[in-house]
């Protein structure tokens, strides 16, 4: 039995990095002003900076500087405790799209990391 | 602290990564592997590269260098080595094969990743840091 199948992506960018998040966590896709969300670069090392924010049902937001909806299905394959550890439990696994990986992480947890990131610095 | 002889008929795979030289148990190096272009992790410290798909699972590609507090290498050459709980990726820049190595497995440091680097030992003329694979698993799975 292969791996499960994802179906319904938000396929996005933080700077040149991948993420994808489960389009059904996402409850609403804003503009930056005003909103107080946690830029997704951080996770990245990098400066703060976002064009869209994808916000939760919860109200938590995640700023990222691109997005396209993805509707086919994709392979989930399992991600490494080393990667997961590292992403403070928000990884989900990895989607092949493209040919390229994609870290699928969960939108609410990626945010609670994106901003003990922050606390921790 | 114990002192212990590697055992005779163990045999390593030595590689180095930089100027610093390693050896992991031959029975846990899968392969080595030129890793195409990694997909970095959300989070990942400098030493986690990224990531990389082979053969239908997901291997996370270590810098060796910067583990150990030193300079990164840039080879696009990784050990694979195989747990059983998951596969890591050391990146490798010389690949000297299986011998033996001789000396003792006692940590190199008392904290960090040091503890699960053994020694000190010797295959033929190298100074080696053998690699305790479990352990180094469990240190990066723990965030470090």
């Amino acid at each position: 039995m292969g791996p499960p199948d994802v179906r319904g992506m938000l396929l996005c960018h933080a700077g040149p990095h991948r993420l994808a998040f489960h389009a059904h966590e996402v409850a609403a896709i804003a503009m930056p002003e005003g909103r107080d969300a946690a830029s997704a670069r951080r996770a990245f090392h990098a400066p703060d900076g976002a064009a869209r924010v994808l916000v939760s049902a919860s109200g938590g937001a995640v700023g990222v500087d691109t997005l396209e909806i993805e509707a086919e299905p994709h392979p989930l394959l399992p991600a490494p405790p080393v990667a997961v550890a590292a992403s403070g439990g928000s990884l989900r696994g990895f989607v092949l799209v493209q040919g390229r990986l994609w870290p699928l992480v969960g939108l609410v947890d990626f945010e609670r990391f994106l901003r003990g990131l922050v606390e921790g610095e | 602290m114990a002192v212990h002889e590697p055992e005779a008929r163990q045999s390593y795979l030595v590689f180095a990564c930089g100027s610093s030289w390693y050896a992991v148990p031959a029975e846990t190096a899968a392969e080595v592997v030129t890793f195409p272009e990694l997909t970095r992790v959300p989070g990942a410290p400098a030493h986690l590269l990224g990531v990389f798909a082979h053969r239908g699972e997901v291997i996370p590609v270590v810098d060796m260098g910067l583990l150990v507090g030193g300079a990164s290498q840039s080879s696009r050459r990784a050990v694979l080595v195989r747990l059983p709980r998951g596969t890591l990726a050391l990146t490798a820049s010389t690949v000297a094969g299986v011998s033996p190595v001789t000396g003792t497995l006692d940590p190199l440091g008392p904290t960090g990743v040091h503890v699960h680097l053994r020694g000190p030992a010797k295959s033929g003329p190298r100074d080696v840091a053998v690699i305790d694979p479990e352990g180094l698993f469990d240190h990066l799975s723990q965030g470090a």
